[in-house]
């Protein structure tokens, strides 16, 4: 992606300047940020910084919560068609459309950047690259924006992330009295920034420390697990939904299908699936290799925490980013944090 | 001039033959029509309408034997019991109602086809072109929101403890004496979150907890714990704590032949009312009178009584604001909340209802909804979802709270319970009594 900024450089700048900024953006560019639709907030196209989901009624400062669904949307939708096929006669044609407007996503959190990040690992760093996934990547550029506090799920810092890791953006904002900290992280970010109508600054971006407070067991511990009639007896509550599967910001599995649209007319799509849902890994002939649901939640744990990064050389570094957001929407009160504590005693 | 494409269902043995027979004759009929030959109305499955409209139809008309004429008896009883719940499902979410209608053509009625056929067609044409299908590439989806507002009910503080200890006591017993193999009830996580527990001796039992935020329905964990495995010893009873809600799926299942009512050992508990995270009285419990549960083998924290409670809608309010609205605006409202559907089925996996081994919705070879997370098999999914429900929905209401996305889609079960309830007088649950709309018709039916 678009190479760091040696030399990072630092604004202050005001809401009303961050507020007129992102509407500059918004004008040129698809301005994407968490925007609040039916009582849950999500990341959608804004038209102008009004309609994001500020804190407060009148333009407060940051942003309220983060949103339900992460980052990885954008990057890899739930439906995309990869081509269209047309049949006439004896002739098939094919066409393809790439993805190839501009966008820049404000108000992204550490943790999904760091998502997006892990998520590079299979669909840029691996071949074939995938092109629909990189071109939205060449197109994008992140804002992002430190959280001031761990949320009540959230356990990045147990993960190696922290709430103000400006590693995986290509802006980073800070909230400070008065305004915000912009950093430019990347090239491409810079290319954003308005140099001259801001106040440089020197201040520092460091303005709390955590700690982490789960543990994680080391990736070599986890084969010693796999047996375990652990699993199996947290997965009793599991209802097999795909909810934590789909809220994941590092979960990327997809099924692709070809699906008629009209007489002779056909789309090939690839969408969202889970390794949660009981036909996941159906084979011919019918037999479900993972057929008892605790088989599968504990798919979901050790993909999160040793195969992908196994498969995708991921060194120390978990798939699971700490967002929490699997433990807010699962409808029993299955907790990946009570898992990993769960793993650890019995080690 | 706009031309309606239409998709008529004609029963091979009446209405099929009474079309020949308007051929026959030489009656004009309209060339809109694209018959469609099916054995039996009965075999209109709503999936196939459905799929109709998904495909683009601008109408579809559903013809069958007079009843008292059917070849096989009682097919077209389930038509004439099926197609007005559907009918009235799909008007709900924006379906012009004059685009679907359900009639009678017996083989000699050419004249009557060709009428029926004629009048559609005028009244489809008079409509224009359907809206219904949406393409994605060009729907910038609004979220239209209902005006109704719920007054938040900050939810009475509650004593716990006792029934927290019967439950527990009761569990003890059961285990010890070996009555049950199993208890579903609620504990709480070590993040303070209330959830579903699975204990198996009577030591476990401590963890056992009753509070208002008891909200899963245990008995949706019954069906496939109960389920008789080939080769294998009969599952042993389980016993599972039940609110009043929550009870009435017990008599659904049993009536279904899931499991049998000597398998389920009931912990009833009397019910004060759920919580919802913000603290205050969950919209389902506003209006609920049900404090004792109907299916209750011990009950807990309650006294037995005879009372039947007036059984009311929790939705009634919006469902009247969106009845009141256009066709138009309740689409536009039903597409906007669709939209934010992910597929993911939490709605589906919670409910004690949904129990198909595989979903219709689902399979891969499921020729009613593509495989995609757009708009349309959203949409198609969550209709054909609450029509499997119709004259089964017990109104928990999990479905809705599961949902991660905020969906109301308990509107739509409330909606089709109101429809069960003003036609078939009704109420799922309350006895050990199969939905009325998979029964044929009883006493006298009037046609029209």
């Amino acid at each position: 992606m678009s190479k760091s900024i040696a030399d990072k450089k630092l604004w202050l700048i005001s809401q009303t300047e961050l507020e007129t900024w992102l509407d500059g953006i918004a004008n040129a560019r698809t301005l994407i940020a968490p925007r609040l639709v039916s009582g849950i907030i999500l990341y959608r196209q804004v038209a102008k910084s009004k309609e994001i989901a500020w804190h407060g009624k009148t333009s407060g400062l940051a942003l309220v919560g983060r949103p339900l669904l992460s980052v990885k949307e954008i990057f890899f939708p739930p439906t995309e068609r990869m081509f269209t096929i047309q049949k006439t006669g004896q002739e098939i044609y094919l066409e393809e459309k790439f993805p190839d407007w501009e966008t820049v996503v404000f108000g992204v959190r550490p943790c999904d950047a760091r998502g997006v990040k892990l998520l590079d690992a299979l669909f840029l760093d691996t071949n074939p690259v995938d092109t629909f996934y990189s071109r939205r990547r060449e197109n994008t550029t992140l804002i992002g924006l430190a959280c001031k506090e761990l949320g009540p799920t959230c356990f990045c810092t147990s993960v190696g992330g922290t709430p103000d890791d400006a590693h995986d953006m290509d802006i980073m904002l800070y909230e400070v009295e008065g305004g915000y900290l912009v950093e430019a992280v990347t090239e491409k970010g810079r290319f954003l920034i308005p140099g001259g109508e801001w106040n440089e600054t020197t201040a520092s971006t460091k303005q709390l420390t955590f700690s982490g407070q789960f543990p994680v067991p080391e990736k070599g511990k986890w084969p010693d697990h796999f047996n375990d009639d652990y699993w199996m007896k947290i997965s009793e509550r599991c209802l097999s939904c795909r909810a934590c599967a789909y809220v994941c910001p590092t979960c990327r599995c997809f099924a692709v299908r070809d699906e008629m649209l009209a007489a002779g007319e056909f789309e090939r799509i690839r969408c969202w699936d889970s390794c949660a849902g009981e036909n996941y890994r159906r084979v011919a002939g019918g037999h479900k290799p993972r057929a008892e649901k605790g088989e599968r939640l504990r798919n979901r744990f050790f993909c999160k925490f040793y195969y992908y990064p196994e498969q995708y050389g991921l060194g120390a570094a978990s798939a699971c980013t700490g967002c929490g957001r699997c433990i807010e929407v699962c409808p029993v009160g299955v907790d990946i944090t009570e898992v990993l504590i769960g793993l650890e005693k019995s080690a | 001039m706009y031309e309606p494409r239409i998709i008529a269902f004609l029963c091979s043995w009446c209405s099929y033959t009474g079309a020949d027979t308007a051929g026959i004759a030489r009656m004009k009929s309209p060339a809109n029509i694209r018959a469609v030959r099916v054995p039996c109305s009965g075999r209109v499955s709503p999936e196939l309408v459905m799929r109709a409209f998904d495909q683009g139809a601008d109408g579809v008309l559903v013809l069958g034997c007079h009843i008292g004429e059917c070849h096989y008896d009682s097919g077209n009883h389930r038509a004439a019991k099926r197609l007005p719940i559907l009918h009235s499902l799909m008007t709900f979410v924006g379906l012009e109602p004059e685009r679907l209608r359900l009639d009678w053509v017996s083989a000699s009625e050419g004249e009557r086809f060709s009428r029926i056929a004629e009048e559609f067609t005028g009244a489809v044409r008079a409509l224009g072109p359907i809206h219904w299908r949406v393409s994605p590439d060009e729907r910038q989806p609004a979220s239209p929101e209902l005006v109704t507002a719920h007054e938040a009910i900050p939810f009475p503080e509650a004593d716990c403890a006792a029934k927290t200890d019967a439950i527990r006591r009761k569990a003890r017993e059961l285990l010890a004496s070996n009555q049950v193999s199993c208890v579903i009830g609620y504990e709480v996580s070590r993040r303070g979150r209330t959830r579903p527990v699975f204990i198996y001796t009577p030591e476990e039992a401590d963890c056992l907890v009753w509070n208002p935020d008891c909200t899963n329905n245990l008995t949706s964990y019954l069906p496939a714990r109960l389920r008789p495995i080939k080769g294998k010893e009969p599952p042993k009873p389980i016993a599972v704590v039940v609110k009043p809600c929550d009870s009435k799926a017990i008599n659904v299942m049993v009536a279904e032949n899931q499991y049998r009512r000597d398998q389920v050992y009931a912990l009833g508990v009397a019910c004060e009312g759920i919580r919802d995270p913000g603290g205050n009285m969950q919209t389902r419990c506003v209006t609920c009178q049900e404090a004792v549960p109907i299916v209750c083998d011990t009950l807990i924290g309650g006294t037995t009584s005879s009372f039947i409670p007036r059984l009311s809608s929790y939705a009634r309010e919006e469902i009247d604001e969106l009845q009141n609205a256009t066709p138009n605006e309740r689409l536009e409202f039903w597409l906007g909340q669709f939209d934010r559907c992910i597929r993911c089925y939490a709605c589906r996996q919670a409910c004690p209802l949904c129990n198909c081994p595989e979903c219709l919705y689902e399979r891969d070879d499921s020729t009613f909804i593509g495989l995609g997370i757009g708009l349309n098999e959203k949409r198609t999914f969550h209709l054909g979802r609450a029509y499997h429900l119709a004259g089964r929905c017990v109104g928990c209401n999990e479905c809705e709270r599961a949902c991660p996305m905020n969906i109301p889609i308990g509107l739509l079960n409330q909606k089709l319970t109101e429809e069960i309830e003003a036609a078939f007088d009704f109420r799922a649950g309350l006895t050990i009594t199969t939905s009325p709309i998979v029964t044929v018709l009883s006493g006298e039916y009037k046609e029209g």
